[in-house]
């Protein structure tokens, strides 16, 4: 009959209907998860280069410092050196003289256990 | 027909809303998942990579931090050869100029016949053998001869057994030395080596430690001097 073959073609044609809002549901779905793909990129991008950027300044901090700390050692060794010097000039001679009073002070003795043979 | 028209009517707009209610409950529920999808595997991304960069640059602190010990023990170090460098280029000076005030001594003949009478003596008592050869510089020779002589009866007199002594006329110590004597046994293969250098030398290195305290002060850091 005329009748059903239209009932069932609205029938038929509210199927498609459906069928395609479910597809683009899917559609969606899939566009959401790669969305979610690429806000994840940026926001790891951004916490990286904020992290980035907090170590630069670390570095160049480190870097600084170690200048710093090369002047110290420099002037600290400076001092060391001026005192040994100021040190060795006065007591120089007198170490001298008792090395040299030492070498000519000849003790010639013989060994301790030495027997005359026989 | 059981049905009417109207009636197959109505019963098709009911099936239509069906199926119409359905698909949008489905849609529904795609995206409900779908969202939530997206928060978990947004949230799993950001957390696998974050912990990852954390772990990286916890890394390269520490490099940093390493590195700066590393340099700074090197500039500890270099400073340290440096102070160590300048005391022995001090000692060494301190010897040269002892050398050189020692053959100051050697050309005052009293005090120079004293000596070799000393060094003579030492040679034999060190040897203890009966024949000995004495190796001088060549402007020695006369003076040695006679500290031999002076020495011979001092000898026999303490060890109680003869001695005989040559002095080697081939053979003598470089002009050059500040002075003193080389004895030895008769086939010349124990020596003792009693020259003025090489008893600067011995002694020097006996009086190391005095001297270094003579002259820089004591160590600091040493807790034990027993």
């Amino acid at each position: 009959m005329a009748s059903q073959s239209q009932g069932i073609q609205q029938l038929l044609q509210a199927e498609k209907r459906a069928a395609e809002k479910v597809a683009e549901a899917r559609k969606r779905e899939n566009r959401r998860l790669r969305q979610a793909k690429e806000e994840a990129q940026a926001e790891i991008e951004q916490y990286r280069l904020q992290r980035e950027k907090e170590f630069k300044t670390k570095e160049a901090a480190a870097l600084g410092s170690h200048g710093n700390s090369a002047v110290e050692v420099d002037r600290d060794t400076a001092e060391r050196l001026g005192r040994l010097q100021d040190s060795y000039r006065g007591n120089r001679s007198a170490v001298l003289g008792e090395l040299l009073s030492r070498v000519c002070d000849i003790r010639p003795e013989f060994h301790a256990n030495y027997r005359v043979a026989g | 027909m059981a049905l009417s028209d109207a009636d197959v009517q109505k019963q098709i707009k009911h099936m239509m809303a069906f199926i119409e209610q359905e698909a949008s409950e489905k849609a529904e529920e795609i995206d409900a998942k779908a969202e939530e999808e997206f928060n978990i595997e947004k949230g799993r991304l950001v957390q696998t990579q974050r912990v990852k960069i954390m772990e990286y640059f916890e890394k390269k602190d520490k490099q940093i931090e390493q590195h700066k010990k590393i340099q700074m023990s090197n500039l500890m170090n270099q400073a340290r050869l440096k102070v160590l460098k300048a005391r022995d280029d001090m000692i060494t000076d301190l010897l040269n100029e002892a050398r050189i005030q020692l053959a100051d001594i050697a050309k005052d003949p009293a005090r120079y016949s004293t000596l070799l009478e000393g060094l003579l003596l030492q040679g034999f008592y060190q040897l203890l053998e009966p024949k000995v050869t004495i190796r001088c510089r060549q402007q020695d020779v006369e003076m040695v001869q006679a500290a031999v002589n002076k020495n011979i009866p001092i000898y026999k007199d303490a060890v109680k057994s003869n001695i005989v002594v040559k002095i080697d006329q081939e053979r003598f110590l470089p002009s050059d030395i500040c002075g003193g004597v080389e004895v030895y046994n008769d086939n010349g293969k124990i020596k003792v080596s009693n020259t003025l250098e090489s008893r600067l030398e011995l002694m020097a290195q006996q009086m190391m430690p005095e001297i270094r305290v003579a002259l820089f002060g004591a160590n600091p850091n040493r807790k034990f001097t027993d």
